[in-house]
């Protein structure tokens, strides 16, 4: 006979406020196998595990059950009570009276109480039918993988490498940097993006203990914590990055002309080309969707014989390559190259794109004198298509008046519904240093409010409004084109409760930053969930911040959710720190609540194999049929296949078909 | 009210005027409200009370309302400054414009009467009211300045001739 011991949690009050504890005690002790039945304000305090640890020593529990809060947070805890008092760790359960019950029933004290009763009852029924179970462990790959190589897969792979970890840096564009490397100067110091960025890019491309592995993307990847097999794709470059100087010799011959994607396609680049002056690593790349194949000379072909000369026909980028490292006589494989790597843990920093101005309608997208903030940086910037001046796009001329527009599809349920938390910084850092530049600039600013909360913002904002920069409260509702290529924002000034309006040469709309399409096949290789919206979800908003659901992969940066650099350089090390737990501990433990198919009794139909998400199952030949097995360190103990299985041959631990039926039992039963 | 143009304000011309005559906060204020909840201006149901007279200046406009007459009812209770997150000090925006709308000759006509019983008692505000009560509570009736005083009064005038006021022709 089990001896069970129940121990109700109030939970201050947030039980206790509802649920009658002492009427839950008392019914308790009057379920069939409980020896011992106790209230306490918290649990899971010292003097709460304190009980459990007393009773089980004495002798007179020998299972227990916690009527608390959520296992979710909480079952580890108690576990490692009973683990300390030396009981299997397995024979806990625990009941939910607070999110389930006192939370959601607190209208009702009766009822809660009632079904407080009926939980209890329920774990109590499954605790008696608890088997012991044992952890077991696997070691780690030493090696970790940062996928997205923006200001945060920067941080976390630098910090997870200086921590003595191999780290493998994979980025899809040809150098890393991400859009942190497109800005001109960075709120609020003002520091130029470049000069705090490009030092440390040098740093991830030259540290012994990092790999870059850039023009490259995830494919597929399988495993689990601590031992991940990720397959990579290294797209073709066309160039041979052995011998690229990065002399741009190439780009500058190239004819093709495609929309600069760096610089927001404000201007065109070849399609040989290298992705930035300050790329890390700085090597060409031809895009051989845009690839003209001068000269004649297809990949893969010999070059034609010119007739006049006798000699080979070469390609421009060919002629001017100086180090050989464009031979397009080569037969390069246009699928690139497929590698497997191996890791323990995995950090996620794939950020973010912004919205481009054609969703908005409203807005005169068709005029070229309406940008967006992430062009405008382009335009101020030194590298950017103008050099840094300040140019009209229409016309090319010197603007007067600039409009910067905000929340243009943030907070707003057509588009999203969230806060895209830098632009009313960046906005206003745009305009700081226009008019310092350019201190006969008009710059009007309109905000549904001005949102400065970071350490040091609001009194940058501050600084805006005494500069002379005109702040406006109230959205403008839409924009005209007028004759001379100025646009007329319409506007409301809701402080003084009257209609304006704005004839600007420029405006700039600050468009929401969301997370581009291919995030969600990388959120499917990786088994990530999103949230509301639409980005990567954090295993717990508060206490789990940059942990997911999947063990061993970690988040940082803007892939989580719209953030500033200082916010997410510190989610990037905090991520490097979480990815580095399981590399030092060398070894991860696996939890027993798995599925396990009984031989004897599978008859080899294979209908678990293609149900189960994880891939854990197979069919080997046992005895003289093939019959399932599952992979212990594959499978997620979801318990799909167990409920599946027509011949009864796969039972869930921790779930077992009596454990829930004596669930089922009591729960209909009780009180 | 039409909708105001913006590019064709002179906003930058009022806000050097308005700094000028002494009300450097305007720049600063980012239109809270707080000034207004507790002004005698606002609560009285004058339409240009603090707050809404610095955004009026910061959005350009003078002329069109240089005739409004809020700003003569602020009884520089000071109560604005006190509560103004930015420091802007509002009543000093107020006596700002003052200044231009009286440069302008656009004084209220409470407010020349007090002007000419400055220049002539060095009183802005005298009132029979408080003779009597003076009197009941055994004071003389007037109290011990200017108002007794002509010497006194004579160099008030003095004064007033020689500052920027007399410009305005009034006494
Ligand atoms: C106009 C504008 C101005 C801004 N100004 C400032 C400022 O002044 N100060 C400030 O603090 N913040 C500013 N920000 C915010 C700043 O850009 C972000 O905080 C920062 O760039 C986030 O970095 P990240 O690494 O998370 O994302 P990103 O910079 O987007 O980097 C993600 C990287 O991952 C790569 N990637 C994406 N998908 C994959 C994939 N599937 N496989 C491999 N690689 C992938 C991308 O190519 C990219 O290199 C501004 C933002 C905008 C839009
Ligand atoms: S062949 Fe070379 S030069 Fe010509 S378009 Fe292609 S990459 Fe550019
Ligand atoms: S309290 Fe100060 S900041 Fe607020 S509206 Fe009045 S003057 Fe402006």
């Amino acid at each position: 006979m089990a001896k069970v011991g129940v121990y109700v949690c109030h939970c201050g009050s947030n039980i206790a406020g509802v649920v009658d504890v002492a009427a839950v005690r008392e019914y308790a002790e009057t379920l069939p196998d409980v020896v011992v039945s106790r209230e306490y304000l918290f649990m899971c305090s010292d003097p709460g595990q304190e009980l459990i640890r007393k009773d089980i020593k004495d002798g007179l529990v020998d299972r227990v059950v916690v009527a608390a809060c959520t296992p979710r947070t909480h079952e580890p805890i108690f576990r490692k009570a009973l683990e300390s008092a030396g009981l299997n760790k397995y024979f806990f359960e625990m009941a939910n009276i607070r999110d389930q019950d006192s939370w959601v029933h607190g209208d009702d004290h009766a009822g809660a109480t009632r079904k407080a009763k009926q939980l209890v009852a329920s774990a109590v029924a499954k605790a008696a039918n608890l088997e012991a179970l044992e952890d077991t462990y696997v070691d780690v790959t030493q090696a970790a993988m940062v996928v997205g190589g923006g200001v945060a897969g920067i941080f976390a792979a630098l910090d997870l490498a200086n921590m003595g970890h191999k780290v493998y840096l994979v980025e899809k564009e040809p150098s890393i940097g991400g859009v942190m490397a497109q800005l001109d100067k960075t709120f609020p110091t003002n520091d130029c993006s470049a000069c705090i960025l490009t030092p440390i890019m040098v740093e991830v491309g030259t540290h012994p203990n990092i790999e870059m592995l850039t023009y490259a993307e995830v494919e597929d990847v399988d495993g689990y914590i601590g031992n991940f097999k990720v397959k990579v794709r290294k797209k073709q470059t066309y160039v041979d990055w052995t011998k690229c100087t990065g002399c741009g010799a190439c780009a500058e011959a190239c004819p093709a002309k495609v929309p600069d994607s760096f610089n927001c396609g404000m201007n065109d680049r070849g399609a040989a080309y290298i992705h930035f002056p300050q790329a890390v690593p700085k090597k060409a790349v031809v895009d051989m969707k845009h690839c003209l194949n001068c000269a004649g000379h297809k990949i893969g072909q010999e070059p034609r014989i010119s007739k006049k000369t006798g000699e080979p026909m070469l390609a421009p980028c060919e002629k001017a390559c100086a180090a050989d490292a464009i031979n397009r006589s080569l037969p390069w494989n246009p699928e690139g190259e497929l590698i497997e790597i191996e890791v323990g843990t995995v950090v996620l920093a794939t950020g973010y794109r912004v919205m481009e101005k054609e969703h908005f309608k409203e807005y005169a997208p068709d005029s070229p004198n309406v940008l967006t903030a992430l062009q405008m940086e382009r335009l101020i910037s030194a590298t950017g298509p103008t050099g840094g001046k300040l140019l009209r796009p229409s016309d090319g001329k010197k603007p007067k008046v600039l409009d910067f527009i905000s929340c243009v599809g943030s907070r707003d349920i057509r588009h999203h519904t969230y806060c895209s938390r830098v632009c009313c910084m960046y906005m206003i850092k745009q305009a700081r240093l226009l008019m310092e530049k350019y201190p006969d600039l008009e710059i009007y600013m309109h905000f549904i409010d001005v949102r400065t909360p970071g350490k040091d913002f609001d009194e940058y904002y501050t600084h805006a409004a005494e500069m002379g920069i005109h702040f406006i409260k109230g959205k403008p509702g839409g924009i005209e084109m007028l004759p001379d290529d100025r646009l007329r924002v319409l506007g409301y000034d809701s402080a003084m409760g009257e209609n304006i309006e704005v004839d600007a040469d420029l405006v700039i709309l600050a468009t929401a930053i969301e997370l581009p399409e291919d995030a969600q096949k990388l959120a499917q290789k990786f088994s990530m969930t999103m949230d509301g919206s639409g980005f990567f979800k954090e295993l717990h908003p508060k206490l789990k911040p940059v942990d997911t659901p999947i063990e061993g992969v970690f988040l940082a940066g803007c892939c989580q959710g719209p953030k500033d650099i200082p916010d997410t350089v510190a989610q990037a090390k905090a991520a490097a720190a979480s990815a580095a737990i399981p590399l030092a501990q060398k070894r991860v433990k696996i939890e027993p609540i798995l599925s396990e198919v009984y031989p004897e009794k599978c008859s080899g139909c294979g209908i678990c194999v293609p149900l189960c998400p994880y891939n854990a199952i197979s069919l080997k030949p046992y005895a003289d049929r093939p019959r399932a097995v599952i992979d212990m360190t594959q499978c997620k103990g979801c318990g799909v296949c167990a409920s599946a299985c027509p011949s009864g041959a796969i039972i869930l631990h921790g779930y077992t078909d009596d454990q829930i039926y004596s669930q089922i039992a009591a729960l209909t039963q009780s009180a | 009210m039409p909708t105001v143009n913006l590019t064709q304000m002179n906003t930058h011309e009022i806000i050097q005027k308005v700094v000028e005559f002494g009300g450097d906060g305007v720049v600063k204020c980012i239109q809270c409200g707080a000034c207004a909840s507790i002004c005698p201006v606002s609560h009285a149901g004058f339409p240009l009370f603090c707050k809404q007279l610095i955004r009026k200046v910061q959005t350009g406009y003078e002329e069109e309302i240089l005739d409004d007459p809020s700003t003569w009812a602020c009884v520089a209770c000071n109560r604005c400054v006190e509560v103004c997150p930015r420091g802007v000090n509002p009543t000093e925006v107020i006596f700002a414009f003052r200044r231009i709308q009286a440069n302008e000759l656009a004084i209220s006509t409470s407010s020349l009467m007090s002007q000419s019983n400055l220049y002539e008692k060095g009183h802005a505000v005298l009132s029979g009211e408080s003779k009597k009560l003076r009197v009941k509570v055994g004071l003389p009736e007037n109290p011990p300045t200017s108002v007794n005083d002509e010497k006194a009064q004579k160099e008030i005038q003095t004064l007033l001739d020689n500052s920027p006021m007399a410009d305005l022709g009034i006494f």
